[in-house]
């Protein structure tokens, strides 16, 4: 295979990275998903004609890390090449070979260089609505969880499938929305196809896979080289978290010899039958991103920079469920991913890691009748604070691992019957350490409709976020109805005038607190 | 004002250089001058420079019919944050809500993040009892006594300024105002910013984080603009004083004094009406591109009007990364910043490709070839290796290049990354240029427009040498070059209008909205906005008034900005609805390449932008026909990693009317051009020179 000299490469990766990055803005601008639109819910990616990722958008939360071109690989064992034309677009919500729950849809397009398959883009979004149960945790089984699509042409030669656009109309509450998201995908899938075969032919290449061989190598490489500094060893790591009835016991074992990371979660709680069961991919796309932020932040991602890293856990467990598991709520239970290797790795890298933050995010999911009598359904993020490092206190009310903003309140009182008559940080919340957790946040609402139902995703309410060396804990979060600690786990009726009050998890501080030793 | 037609000054302040230029009808030639900018005291420069340019010039200061300002003054103040001791006031329970801020990292990877530092220390940060519902219900009445003891506390602790942010006030101003109104009376001394008065938009973070900055540097705003003007007076110049804002127009003395944030893209404002005003009317749609030492600035220019947005960030954390700043909703001209310029260092990142900037050796060391201690390898010393530049007439010949220096630098960079030298000079060249290029393709991409359409004026140290390749890369075929311009952007300054922009929040469906609805709510901000002008003494029938709307889909989270025909509009609600329908459709498709989703239409925002008519100004001629073509000389460069023998021309020797196909460089004191083989270059009239590509 011929080689590339670093000057080429660069100009050449530069440009399919612009690529995917401006398929990203066009679905921020174009899309109805608060989830995309807001918190960059989503992810473009550019493969190789084998999946390998080679591009993804710079802003592209960790979650989706590796999860699109397990999606690609899906569709192309579904449709071989031979069964594809130029202008196909596939689709699927399959969570086990996308990213982990119905409501993101991914779409891929194969991209044609004269009469072959180049490459595919690939995105992924979340979508208004899919269907079943509102983001509860209480659904048993996926069939709850809404509409599934499998692997299957959304359109053949540019022609859509009405059928399969009929069916999935008729099983969501949004059919406009929830199309319309489709179709901002399918523009930017369309948009990288184009921008790519631009970049080819200015550059007078008839294919990817030399670029993309080059990258892989030398990403792999250099990930191996940062493996290689690190002491040889085994850590170990567990941890409890709020669970259901009973507490969730994670585990972890990380390995590094040789140049390789094995990372291994034997040891963790069985799958629940309750939708917080957290697929292989996402467990992946956690530890990858656990494992980049620790050691080669700076390169964009690419298949290369995973190869040296081996994550295992098994099947069955709460990071690895089979189907039908319902999995609705996996990123209340995926976020504790990567706080579990920054544990195991703390003796190995002290000085990168950083104390347990108070996440997973928190979702409060609320759904009614408004004074109006119009039926509203209306979705809030809270962000606890993050964990301190060694060298640097936590950050207040910053979200982590994830990237979700919470709404302006002018916007949420604007479109729900809500009023917030607080939302302030929360003193002393953060560990206390050599360096303090960040802190979290307390907001307090007023519900202003009858009979609203309030769906929520919490954790931390009885395992706070830990510190590391000698660093303590932070504060563990609250959520009162009416002055009192409520069930979170269970479906909470607000009255007219209910006042929930919030309080988020503050972040572990980091080393002994001063004057104790 | 009597018989004889006034003379206008421009004054532009950058971080180096202040400069100056005296223009009017019936004079041949604009007079310019350049001076250092004196940080210490700003106005002591400008005096100093407006002395000697009168004197130059042989004016009188009477003679002067207005003066035009641009500065970079409240821009750096925020950077540096050397602004006012500010306090903020909020609703009770949200004074924390400008420290929690997005809740985002604008960074996924790097562990050690920090957001933006807030303007307002946690002490600084007060509530008063207040409260107004979304649809204006008043839940809680405004304790005046209560703010009147909290704005005591601020000024005790040695507040100067005081931002107040109450929730809804873009919709239900009337407690912002009822504050504003009671401090007045009882803190006549301290400077008070309210949000609405500032910016009429929902989202209290956006709104909040733009009143702070606001009233962080209005007290300098107001020390400032008070003593130049006084100091002008004491000259004999009584002119009015005319402020550039930061989407090209310009404003008067007052509302600069009281929304001073308006001021903060001034400089560069300037800078793209420059080029504009420079390449001449007969332009449509120009791509402004100045290179400078640290960064590449590109603007989209269309009709003598620069691209205008109506937000950006200021004093990132990081500098080129979005969402490391604060949020500063204003309108600004559109400008594209890339961590690219002459200074940029050339480095090897982790996987052993060539990377360039955004760190830049700036001007101390600076670029090797400049002798002064540098040894990284910079885009100057690559162009330099390249052959584009003389190292014996460097700027002016003041810095001579040192070329061994460079050679040395670009070498070792190149056995890192395992290459020639000169595949390395070629490479940090086109990576350099790369960026600028992939920048414009997609903020032309996102805009439904096409580069070839374009033609690129090239300006700065470092416009000229990358433009062809840059024009090469974009599928552009006709470049500008003005005479080197060092007092450009005042010049440009001097043609712009009077400009007045107005927000407000509408949170209306389409569908819901009545033609007498629209009809007050963008009549009072064009009643506003005309107030304004008429304030600076600018009324009358040349005033142009736009109306626009921000608007999507109902549930879509992002809105974009819709032009919409002027006054009058039809009387009948349908009529209205549909003609706001019409231009949503039309400007979705040349957006988005796809009609909008069957989705019914939101209101977000009406915007309403006034302008008065243009200034005149006049670009000084090209030296003319008594320049002569000298003999070129010839020198071997590298274009697209070939060599060339490329005649040399001076650029003060060419001739109006002067042809010649490249490979060529033209070089004159601080920058040469560089023009490829097969392309086409013409002196013009105007002195432009002109480059055809192939």
């Amino acid at each position: 295979m011929a080689h590339l000299d670093p000057v080429t490469l660069e100009l050449v990766w530069t440009r399919l990275i612009a690529a995917v990055d401006e398929a990203a803005k066009a679905i921020v601008r174009t899309s109805f998903s608060t989830l995309s639109n807001e918190a960059n819910d989503f992810a473009c990616v550019l493969t190789d004609a084998e999946g390998r990722s080679l591009a993804q958008n710079t802003g592209s939360i960790p979650s989706f890390i590796g999860t699109l071109p397990g999606t690609v690989r899906a569709v192309r064992a579904a449709f071989p090449a031979d069964r594809m034309q130029p202008g196909d677009v596939f689709i699927t919500n399959n969570p086990w070979i996308g990213t982990g729950h119905l409501n993101d849809i991914s779409v891929v397009r194969p991209i044609y260089l004269e009469s072959s398959i180049v490459g595919f883009a690939a995105t992924t979004s979340h979508v208004p609505d899919i269907g079943g149960r509102i983001r509860s945790t209480e659904a048993r089984e996926l069939f709850e969880e809404g509409f599934h699509i499998p692997p299957m042409r959304l359109m053949r030669g540019e022609v859509p499938d009405a059928t399969l656009l009929a069916l999935l109309r008729a099983n969501v509450r949004t059919p406009d929305q929830t199309e319309g998201d489709v179709w901002a995908q399918v523009g930017a899938v369309s948009l990288i196809e184009d921008r790519v075969r631009r970049a080819l032919e200015d550059h007078r290449m008839s294919g990817l896979s030399v670029v993309a061989s080059e990258i892989f190598d030398r990403s792999e490489a250099e990930m191996r080289r940062r493996i290689a500094l690190l002491p040889e060893g085994t850590w170990r790591s567990t941890m409890q978290t709020d669970g259901l009835e009973d507490p969730f016991t994670f585990e972890v074992e990380v390995t590094l010899r040789g140049g390789e990371v094995a990372v291994d979660f034997t040891g963790t709680s069985p799958q629940q039958r309750r939708a917080v069961n957290c697929v292989m991919a996402y467990t992946t796309a956690m530890t990858h991103f656990a494992l980049k932020a620790l050691l080669l932040p700076e390169l964009p991602n690419n298949e290369g920079v995973f190869r040296p890293i081996h994550v295992h856990a098994p099947e069955g467990c709460i990071l690895n469920p089979r189907h039908p598991a319902a999995v609705g709520g996996r990123a209340a239970t995926g976020h504790y991913v990567p706080v579990l290797v920054f544990s195991a790795l703390a003796e190995a890298l002290p000085d990168k890691v950083r104390a347990a933050p108070g996440s997973p995010l928190w979702i409060m999911n609320l759904a009614g009748t408004d004074t109006q009598g119009r039926t509203f359904a209306n979705v809030m993020f809270f962000n606890g604070g993050t964990g301190a490092g060694a060298t640097q206190g936590g950050a207040d009310c910053i979200s982590w691992p994830s990237n979700i903003s919470a709404t302006p309140i002018e916007v949420v009182e604007r479109t729900a019957p809500l009023l917030i008559h607080r939302k302030a940080l929360r003193p002393d919340s953060g560990g206390a350490g050599s360096f303090h957790g960040g802190r979290g946040q307390e907001v307090l609402l007023e519900c202003e409709a009858e009979d609203v139902g309030a769906v929520f995703v919490t954790e931390r309410l009885r395992f706070a976020a830990h510190g590391l060396f000698g660093g303590a804990s932070g504060a563990i979060g609250e959520v009162l109805i009416d002055g009192i600690a409520v069930n979170t786990r269970q479906l909470q009726m607000l009255r007219k005038g209910s006042r929930v009050t919030v309080r988020t998890p503050g972040g572990g501080g980091f080393g002994p607190i001063q004057g104790s030793e | 004002m009597t018989g004889k037609p006034a003379l206008s000054l421009g004054i532009d302040i950058g971080g180096t250089f202040t400069d100056l230029v005296l223009h009017g009808p019936g004079r041949e030639r604009s007079d310019t001058l350049k001076v250092l900018t004196t940080h210490a005291d700003p106005v002591q420069g400008i005096l100093a420079g407006t002395r000697r340019l009168l004197e130059q010039a042989g004016a009188a200061p009477g003679e002067v019919g207005r003066v035009v300002h641009a500065t970079t003054l409240f821009t750096n103040a925020l950077i540096e944050r050397k602004g006012a001791r500010t306090a903020l006031i909020t609703t009770a329970g949200f004074r924390d809500l400008l420290h929690i801020g997005r809740e985002r990292r604008y960074e996924l990877y790097d562990l050690q993040l920090r957001p933006p530092e807030p303007l307002v220390p946690d002490r600084l940060r007060f509530e008063v009892p207040e409260r107004v519902k979304a649809d204006g219900t008043v839940l809680v009445p405004l304790d005046l006594a209560e703010l009147e003891e909290r704005a005591a506390e601020a000024v005790e602790m040695g507040a100067e300024s005081l931002a107040i942010l109450f929730l809804h006030s873009d919709l239900h101003p009337q407690h912002e105002a009822e504050a504003v109104a009671h401090l007045a009376k009882h803190f006549p001394e301290l400077s008070v910013t309210a949000s609405h008065g500032i910016v009429r938009e929902v989202r209290e973070y956006d709104r909040g984080s733009t009143a702070t900055a606001n009233a962080y540097v209005a007290p300098l705003a107001e020390r400032y603009l008070a003593r130049l003007g006084s100091e002008l007076a004491t000259l004999g110049l009584q002119a009015p004083l005319l402020l550039m804002l930061s989407n090209g127009g310009l404003t008067h003395v007052a509302e600069a004094r009281r929304a001073p944030v308006q001021l903060l893209e001034s400089g560069p404002a300037a800078g793209a009406l420059a080029a504009a005003f420079l390449a001449g009317e007969e332009e449509g749609r120009l791509l402004a591109f100045d290179l400078g030492g640290t960064t590449a600035k590109l603007c989209v220019v269309e009709n003598g009007e620069p691209e205008v947005v109506f937000g950006f960030e200021a004093a990132r954390q990081a500098r080129f990364i979005e969402g490391s700043g604060l949020p500063i909703r204003i309108s600004t001209v559109d400008l594209i910043e890339i961590g690219a310029g002459g200074g940029s260092i050339a480095r090897r990142d982790p996987i052993g490709l060539l990377k360039v900037g955004p760190d830049s050796a700036g001007s101390e060391p600076g670029p090797a070839s400049y002798g002064r201690g540098g040894t990284q390898p910079t885009v100057t010393d690559a162009n330099l290796l390249l052959g584009y530049l003389d190292p014996a007439s460097f700027a002016g010949g003041r810095l001579p290049l040192d070329r061994q220096a460079a050679a040395d630098a670009v070498g070792r960079l190149a056995a890192s990354l395992d290459i020639s030298s000169e595949a390395a000079a070629w490479g940090i060249h086109d990576v350099a240029t790369e960026a600028m290029a992939g920048a414009a393709r997609t903020h032309l991409a996102e805009r439904g427009r096409d580069a070839s359409e374009f033609t690129l004026v090239c300006t700065g140290g470092g416009g000229p040498v990358h433009g062809h390749h840059l024009a090469r890369k974009l599928g552009i075929r006709r470049m500008i070059i003005p005479p080197e311009a060092g007092v450009a952007s005042a010049l440009g300054m001097l043609a712009a209008p009077p400009r007045v922009d107005k927000v407000m929040s509408l949170g209306q469906r389409l569908d819901a909205c009545t033609a007498s609805f629209l009809a007050s709510a963008f009549g009072g901000l064009e009643e506003e906005a005309r107030q304004v002008l008429a304030d600076g003494g600018w009324t009358g029938e040349e005033v142009a008034a736009g109306r626009m709307v921000d608007a999507r889909c109902v549930g879509q989270g992002a809105h974009m900005p819709v032009s919409l025909p002027p006054a009058p509009w039809p009387m009948e609600d349908e009529a209205v609805r549909e003609l706001i329908r019409d231009a949503f459709r039309l400007a979705y498709v040349a957006r988005y390449s796809r009609p909008p989703p069957a989705v019914p239409i939101e209101l977000v925002h009406a915007r309403v932008v006034l302008r008065g008519a243009k200034g005149a100004a006049q670009i000084n001629a090209g030296s003319g026909p008594d320049a002569t073509e000298a003999a070129a000389n010839w020198r071997r460069i590298v274009i697209g990693g070939e060599e060339h023998e490329a005649a040399v021309h001076r650029r003060a020797s060419l001739p109006v009317g002067f042809v010649a196909t490249g490979p060529a460089l033209v070089e004159e004191a601080g920058s040469t051009l560089v023009v490829g083989p097969g392309s086409r270059l013409m002196v013009l009239r105007s002195g432009n020179i002109l480059v055809e590509l192939n």
